[in-house]
Parts: C-alpha cells; sequence; structure tokens
C-alpha cells in the first residue's frame, strides 16, 4: 500500500494556517482589508435609496413597512483573490533522494488545503515546458479529496521551459492574484526573467525553492561521468572538494538570485532542503517568511 | 572446519579466482561513476588533471571489501563449509539385525527383543556421518542382505522396521564371517561391524573371540530371563500295536533357575495326557505318552507356563489316518500262510479256495498259493510257486532239490535277510530277464523275483512248506515283500514336530539315493545330502517336510522356533552401546544457510551504499530517524 501524500493529523495542524498576499489587486479587494465596494457579500454594510434596476431581494421590506418608503440594504464585498499554485512537473524534479517532485507535491496539497480551509479558491497548475491540465477547488475543507487524487495521479516528465510555461500562464489566466510557484528553478535556459514577467504582469508571487541535498552539494569525489535528467546529455569530469566548494557557491549565488528576484518584486521566497520534514518545512520556513 | 565438496587448495583458488573477477569488475564498474543530476548547470571540473593510474586506484575499498566477502561467504555455502573434523572418507558398516526366532521373547511384556534391536539400530544409524553407507544385514541361521550399502538412511530404516523374528537359531559366527565378506568384497572403506540383537546362539555356532572382527560394535538388549520351550514333538506308531501312538515331547529350560513346567497333550483339544517336569537350567527333559486311535487329527503339546518366548510353548503335529492292507488269499492250505500274515497287525487276511477268485477281488494285496488264474488281478500280487503251464513270468526249471546261494540285499524286499545255503526241496526257479528284478538267487535260477511295473512278487518256494518252513527269512521275507507291495500303509510311519533349520534323518545302510525324496509343503522336491547314513536337509520356513526312503515315511512338522541354547559373552574389547562413533566424535554442523544469508547480506548491503542504487553514505538517514521512520509506518499500518 502507497505511503498517503499527507496524513490526517498533519491536516489537522494545517487548519489554524491562512494564506496571506501583501499586494493589493487592480479591481479586487484583496488580502484582508474590508472591501470599500458593496456587493454580494454576508456582511451588511449601508442603506441606500432604491434606484430603477436595484435587486429587488436587496431592499428592506420592514423599513417600507415602517416608513413606506424603498431601501436598499448595501453587503460588503468578500475579498476573491484567486490564488493559483504552479508545481514544476520536470524530470529534474525527480533527483535526488527523497524525491523533490513528491516534496513539492506534500507541500501543494499541504498549501491548497490551508486556502480550502479559509474558502479560497485554488488553482493547481503543473508545469514543466508548458502547462498541463490544472484542477480547480474551493468551497471549503471537504473538496480536498480530488486534489490528493489529482496530485497521485501527477507524474514528472519532460524538460522545463520556464520562459514558455509562464508566457502561457499570462495569458491564460489575466486576472491577477497570488501566485505560489513550487520548483527547482533549474532550467537549462534562464528562468529568472520570465518570474520577472509574471511579477510584472502583477501577481503577487511567492517562491518555494526546493533543492536536495545532493543538488546543493554534490558528495561523489573522482571521475564522474554526469548526466542530465532532464536533456539526457552527459559530460565526463573529475570532481573533487575544490570543485565541490565552486558548485555550492554556484548553487548558492544562484539560489540567491532568485531571492533577490523575488524580494525585488514584492513577492516572497522560501528555500526548502527536501531533507528536511514537510512540517517542519510548513511551520518553520514558511511562517518565519510570513513574519519576515 | 572443513569443505565437504572441495579440498582447501580447491576453495583458495576458487576464492582467487572469484576475488580477481570481482576486482576487475570492481575497477571497470567504478573507474568513472555515473551520476544522474538534475542540472549540469553549477558542475564544473577540477583545475587539477586526472592522474593516469587513478583508474586503477580503489576509490571505494569499502565496497571492494564488501563484495568479496560477499562472494567469499557465498563460495564458502556452495562448498558446504562445515565445523567438525574433516573426515573425507565415507566409510561402509555393516548393521546385523538379529532375527531369529528367540528376538520374538519379552524381556518387557510391551516390547520384543527385536523391537529393542530395532530403536537401538536406529539411534547408531542416526549417530552416523552422513555420508557413510550401512548395509543391513538379517541374521538368523542363515545370514541375509536386506540392503545394499546404502548411504540413504530412510532406505536402510525402511528395512529395519521391515525385519521380523524368524524361524530359525542365530548362527553369529556366519554372520560375523558374512559381514567381513561383503565389507572386503563391495565396501570402500572398512567402517564397523555392529551387531544388535541377543546374540543367542548354539554351541558350535559360537564365534571365535579371538577372530572377532576388530571394529565390532554390540548393541546388546536385554534378555529375558526366564524361558521353558519344547525343543521336539515326536509321534511313532508303536510296533506291538498299529492303533497305538508313542509320543515323545522333549522340553529344555533356557533360563538360569530350576522350572516346574506343567506339560498338556492333547488330541482334538481332548486332553490325553500332562505331565509335570522339573527341569534344571539349561536341562532338557523327555515325557512319553502313549495314545490310542486310528484315526486322524491334530495332536498338540503345550507347555502351560508364561515365559519370555511364548512361541515355543506349543507344538502341533498331524496324524495321519490310520489304515489297513487287505489282503485275499487264494490258497488249498490256508494254514501254511495264516501264521505268516497274523504276525503283522495291520494286515487284514481273508483266505479263499481258488475257485472263488475273481478278477476284481476287493482287496489291496492278492496272494495266489501255486494256482494261476485265467485273468491275472491287476492288483499287486504275490505268486508263490506258480505253475509251470500259464506262469507269468519263465521259468528256467523245476528242480527237485535246489540251494539258495545269494540274496540281493540292494533290492528292500531282501534287505535283512542272511539265510544262506538252504537247501530247498520242490522250488521253482525263474528264468533271468529284464522283465524281472532277482531278489533271491539259487543255482540254476532265480528263486526270488520282483516286478517293479505291476509291484507284483514271484515266489519260487512256499514260505510254509520245507525248509523255509523253519527259517527266520520266511516271515522277514514276507514281511518285506508286503511292505514293498503297499509301503504306504505298511511302511514305518513317524511324525516329528521338530524347529526349523538344519534336520538330520538317520537311513538304512547302502540306501539308494535314487530312492529317497525330500518334499516340501508345497510338494517340490528339497535339496538334500547324504553321509555316513545320515540324511541331512535344511528349511528356514516353517511348515511340513516329508522324508520318504525305502524303509518309510518321516513326516516333519517345521513348527517350533530354533532357539540358540547358548549365550554369547562378548569379550571386553569388544564396543559396547553408542559410545564414540568415528566421524561422529564432533557433530558435524552445516554452515551453508548461514553463510549464504550472510553472503547475500553483505552484497545486498554493497548494492544499497554503493551499488547502482547509489545512495550515498553522508545521505544515509541516522539509525535515530531510520527508526523513527519505521514507527510512523507501522502506525500508519496498525
Amino acid at each position: 500500500m502507497p505511503e498517503p501524500l499527507i496524513d490526517q493529523k498533519f491536516l489537522e495542524r494545517l487548519e489554524r494556517l491562512t494564506l496571506h498576499w501583501q499586494k493589493s489587486f487592480p479591481g479586487l479587494v484583496g488580502g484582508h482589508n474590508a472591501s470599500r465596494y458593496s456587493g454580494a457579500g454576508q456582511e451588511f454594510l449601508d442603506h441606500r435609496g432604491f434606484h430603477q434596476g436595484d435587486d429587488l431581494r436587496a431592499v428592506n421590506w420592514r423599513a417600507y413597512m415602517r416608513l413606506e418608503k424603498l431601501i436598499l440594504k448595501l453587503f460588503q464585498v468578500e475579498p476573491r483573490v484567486p490564488v493559483r499554485i504552479l508545481l514544476d512537473t520536470s524530470a529534474s524534479m525527480t533527483t535526488g533522494e527523497p524525491s523533490k517532485f513528491d516534496f513539492g507535491r506534500k507541500l501543494a496539497a499541504a498549501l491548497t488545503y490551508v486556502g480550502l480551509v479559509r474558502l479560497e479558491t485554488i488553482l493547481l497548475q503543473p508545469f514543466d515546458s508548458a502547462l498541463h491540465d490544472p484542477i480547480t477547488c474551493g468551497g471549503g475543507r471537504h473538496r480536498f479529496r480530488p486534489v490528493v487524487n489529482y496530485l497521485e495521479e501527477l507524474q514528472p516528465t519532460g524538460p522545463s521551459n520556464f520562459a514558455q510555461a509562464l508566457r502561457q500562464f499570462i495569458a491564460e489566466y489575466p486576472q491577477r492574484g497570488l501566485v505560489i510557484l513550487i520548483s527547482d528553478f533549474l532550467d537549462e535556459r534562464e528562468c529568472e526573467k520570465p518570474l520577472q514577467y509574471l511579477a510584472d504582469f502583477g501577481h503577487e508571487v511567492f517562491l518555494i525553492h526546493l533543492w536536495g541535498e545532493d543538488d546543493r552539494r554534490p558528495p561523489y569525489n573522482g571521475e564522474l561521468e554526469i548526466e542530465d535528467a532532464e536533456t539526457g546529455q552527459s559530460v565526463k569530469l573529475n570532481f573533487d572538494d575544490e570543485a565541490r566548494a565552486a558548485y555550492v557557491e554556484a548553487f548558492d549565488n544562484y539560489a540567491r538570485s532568485i531571492r533577490d528576484l523575488a524580494m525585488r518584486k514584492g513577492g516572497r521566497y522560501i528555500g526548502v532542503s527536501t531533507a528536511t520534514s514537510i512540517e517542519q518545512a510548513i511551520f518553520g520556513s514558511f511562517v518565519e517568511a510570513r513574519s519576515a | 572446519m572443513f569443505f565437504f565438496n572441495l579440498s582447501l587448495a580447491e576453495f583458495t583458488a576458487l576464492f582467487a579466482a572469484v576475488s580477481g573477477t570481482v576486482l576487475a569488475l570492481y575497477l571497470l564498474d567504478r573507474s568513472r561513476r555515473k551520476i544522474r543530476v538534475a542540472t549540469m548547470r553549477f558542475w564544473k571540473p577540477s583545475e587539477k588533471p586526472p592522474e593516469a593510474k587513478h583508474r586503477r586506484r580503489i576509490q571505494q575499498p569499502w565496497s571492494m571489501l564488501l563484495q568479496i566477502l560477499g562472494m567469499g561467504l557465498l563460495l564458502a555455502a556452495i562448498a558446504q563449509l562445515r565445523l567438525g573434523s574433516p573426515d573425507r572418507s565415507s566409510r561402509d558398516h555393516v548393521l546385523l539385525l538379529d532375527t531369529s526366532a528367540w528376538t520374538a521373547a519379552k524381556a518387557d511384556p510391551r516390547r520384543r527383543l527385536i523391537d529393542e534391536a530395532k530403536i537401538h539400530a536406529f539411534r547408531w544409524l542416526r549417530a552416523l556421518p552422513g555420508s557413510d553407507r550401512v548395509m543391513l544385514v538379517r541374521a538368523d541361521a542363515l545370514p541375509t542382505p536386506a540392503t545394499v550399502f546404502e548411504s540413504n538412511r530412510a532406505a536402510v530404516e525402511q528395512a529395519i522396521l521391515q525385519s521380523q523374528p524368524g524361524a530359525s537359531a542365530l548362527n553369529l559366527s556366519a554372520a560375523f564371517d558374512f559381514a567381513r565378506r561383503m565389507q572386503r568384497q563391495h565396501g570402500q572403506g572398512a567402517g564397523e561391524i555392529v551387531f544388535a540383537g541377543a546374540g543367542r546362539t548354539k554351541q558350535n555356532e559360537l564365534p571365535d573371540n579371538a577372530a572377532l572382527p576388530p571394529s565390532l560394535r554390540l548393541l546388546p538388549v536385554l534378555e529375558p530371563t526366564r524361558n521353558v520351550g519344547i525343543r521336539s514333538f515326536h509321534l511313532r506308531r508303536s510296533a506291538r500295536d498299529a492303533q497305538l501312538w508313542e509320543i515323545f515331547v522333549a522340553v529344555r529350560n533356557y533360563g538360569r533357575v530350576p522350572e516346574a513346567v506343567p506339560l498338556l497333550v492333547t488330541f482334538g483339544n481332548a486332553p490325553i495326557g500332562s505331565s509335570r517336569l522339573t527341569i534344571g537350567p539349561g536341562a532338557e527333559e523327555t515325557a512319553r505318552f502313549e495314545f490310542r486311535t486310528k484315526s486322524a487329527g491334530w495332536m498338540e503339546a503345550r507347555i502351560q507356563l508364561r515365559d519370555g518366548l511364548a512361541e515355543d510353548n506349543t507344538a502341533l503335529l498331524e496324524i495321519p489316518e490310520q489304515k489297513q492292507v487287505r489282503v485275499a488269499v487264494f490258497t488249498r492250505q490256508p494254514e501254511l500262510l495264516r501264521s505268516l500274515l497274523a504276525a503283522n497287525p495291520r494286515i487284514a487276511a481273508a483266505f479263499s479256495a481258488p475257485e472263488t477268485y475273481k478278477p476284481d477281488t476287493d482287496a489291496d494285496i492278492v496272494i495266489l498259493d501255486r494256482f494261476h488264474p485265467a485273468q491275472p488281478p491287476p492288483k499287486p500280487t504275490l505268486w508263490i510257486a506258480p505253475p509251470a503251464e500259464g506262469s507269468p513270468v519263465a521259468l528256467a526249471k523245476s528242480s527237485g532239490s535246489t540251494r539258495l546261494t545269494r540274496w540281493r540285499t540292494e533290492h528292500p524286499i531282501a534287505q535283512g535277510l542272511r539265510t544262506l545255503d538252504l537247501k530247498l526241496e520242490g522250488a521253482e526257479l525263474f528264468a533271468p530277464s529284464p522283465a524281472i528284478e532277482p531278489v533271491a538267487e539259487a543255482e540254476g535260477g532265480v528263486l526270488v523275483a520282483a516286478q517293479s511295473a505291476s509291484r507284483s512278487v514271484f515266489l519260487g518256494v512256499h514260505p510254509g512248506l520245507g525248509a523255509m518252513k523253519y527259517e527266520l527269512a520266511a516271515p522277514l521275507l514276507m514281511a518285506n515283500i508286503l511292505e514293498w507291495m503297499a509301503p504306504e500303509a505298511l511302511g514305518r510311519w513317524e511324525v516329528d514336530g521338530e524347529s526349523v533349520g538344519s534336520i538330520k534323518v538317520a537311513i538304512a545302510p547302502h540306501t539308494d539315493p535314487a530312492s529317497i525324496q525330500v518334499i516340501g509343503d508345497d510338494q517340490q522336491p528339497l535339496p538334500f545330502s547324504i553321509a555316513d547314513n545320515t540324511l541331512q536337509f535344511y528349511s528356514a520356513a516353517r511348515g511340513n517336510v516329508r522324508v520318504r526312503t525305502p524303509a518309510g515315511e518321516t513326516v516333519y512338522s517345521l513348527s517350533l522356533p530354533d532357539v540358540g541354547d547358548t549365550p554369547w559373552e562378548a569379550p571386553a574389547r569388544v564396543r559396547r552401546g553408542l559410545g564414540r562413533i568415528a566421524g561422529a566424535s564432533s557433530p558435524v554442523q552445516d554452515l551453508w544457510p548461514w553463510l549464504a544469508l550472510a553472503g547475500a547480506g553483505l552484497l545486498l548491503a554493497e548494492w544499497f551504499l554503493f551499488g547502482r542504487l547509489r545512495l550515498p553514505v553522508a545521505n544515509l538517514p541516522s539509525p535515530v530517524a531510520l527508526l523513527q521512520r519505521f514507527t510512523a509506518v507501522f502506525r500508519r499500518t496498525s
């Protein structure tokens, strides 16, 4: 019997959390500020006189009985900022132990659950070199099971192409919102620019950078033949402590550049090693990132 | 510690070859390690150029060591490494299992001696090294191999289980000789000769203690201390009364204390005699009874005593029907023959005048006294002085006086007759011819002749007239003639209850071996030998054996078990019990399953740590983390 993607105890702990975003999105009252506009909501906002074309269901009939005037009730609009989770399903996510892909799926499931508990509408969008069929969920925690089934059936394939995938994303989802991007950000091409475009488009980006310990600090020595998981290309080289130090430095520089990009664009960045547990990542790194 | 399949040199050579192969494969495999990575973006080759000899260096000595160790353990498992003494030579043992009649005795009410012997044999068999071969020989009067030299223990155990007490006594000397011969002829490496049983044998079949096999081992059993048995049961017709049977029962005390033995003889379950015999230890007593009957039936002798062996407490004999021979005598002078015929009580003679003769006379024997019928009787006939005209045998002459010169003693009719130089008046002499067998000769011809084909006898002289009347030869000649003509009824008839084995019968001197028959229950002749007027035959099975000689017939009812009368006392130097068995002194332990497991485990560990799985040691979770993971999995599954 395969290990369940996420267990019940962990879900119960997740119910205390909330997804936060910092930006105000045009056309929407987002965040957790009360809306200045009236509309279809639950919370009472104000009264005004009835005008032709107003919804008769909003007429305060008690006031009419008493004052013989048609007075309309106004309600506070609830924020409906779209939350979209982009999950990298390229082949590079399969390297390392435990697999970054599995770790990413668990993270995506946990964040979706947090959103569902707060009645958010979540879009879960896998991608590698292009977008794949997404799943949209909302309406409460009891809608979580289809998400789990969907994630369990995902398979990592193909090379990653951030430029192409994010261009497609911007085109398909013009409404701005919170974009949580779970990836190792390893693209043979450049991935900084597409991320910058995404942020510039108006989305609030939340970059979750996953890596395995092997990815950051390869433990190997001697003559190696390395093979790229995505392209299949192989290179023979000699690897020693000095080369390892250079590798680690290059990796850290790259991670730092991703982080700087996110911060510069008003987003957030979290680097997570797959050696840490999923609980530790959520309740440690994620919570710290919010307070930061 | 030793290798069951390989010598040390073979194992070392193999191990070196395997180690070399593993090293070569290792160097080939590990010369450049293949790694699958997420990106090649950060990989930069080292500034230092790789050294040329680098490829020939062992980069992961622990991996190499684990592989060689694992392969070595697997090789040791294949070679069946064992702990124990390196006894490489397979030995051949002979297991002599006592199956004599005595092993049916019980020292313990629940168990026979042979059952005890089987238990000892099983224990010895299971203590043997697995490579040794065993031949099972069932030892009684004749040692009989039940298996060949067999390394399959199940087959030997099956043969042991199927062994049952026989009817004959143990011939221990022959058993040891047979075992030695088998080891010499078929054995590869002579092992032990093991005797399991009681060892009770006959005095003349005791082995020579000085020439015992050096590798002899005894697995003795506890014998019963008390046993009394019937040794022989003999019935004989009384010479003076045809219907009287003389019964002799010989009883032996095999125990060490005197016994008062109640003996009972029954005929058709009706008691006909009883006796109480007091028999000393090792002694034999004979009881005699008489019983009158002319009917057939079963006669049984029974000892009413509870002892070790029940089989020799009863003997059973079949008594044949008593027949009388009817003799029809046609004579004008019956008084001349009446006394001669009355001498034998089994003859019923009827005298008639020659005129009353009929060819179909109802009789077993016909006597024609100086009378020649127109149609001879189709039965055994005694012709006394047949008339010259119409004589069935050609006459040489009818002399007024002649002299008896010779008895042909090789003929049964002439046996025991010595009278010579007898002057006979008015005797008729027959001409010698191939049709007749001369029995007595006189001057000028044959005086007494016989014809076997028709069972007829021709007397040239009347036994009740002239000089013959006063000679002892006359009644003897008459008795011999009648016995020869009706041997079934008038021959000597004895019934002997004996034990199986070798039987000796005294026969008359100069008896023609061709005239002797020894016939078994299945009417098939048994082989026999004759030496010093003693006929000897052997029967290992219970049943009846008939010995027919010209003098009569003796029926041997071989129903009694042949119990050895002498317990064998083995010298003190002979090993007893299981003790120390060569090759099995240190218990041999098979290690190959553990070696195979350890080898496979090491190879698996190497594969996990250094192999294709490429689980770096640095990335291995700590034991505590592993434990936590296992606990979590266990909780989920439960």
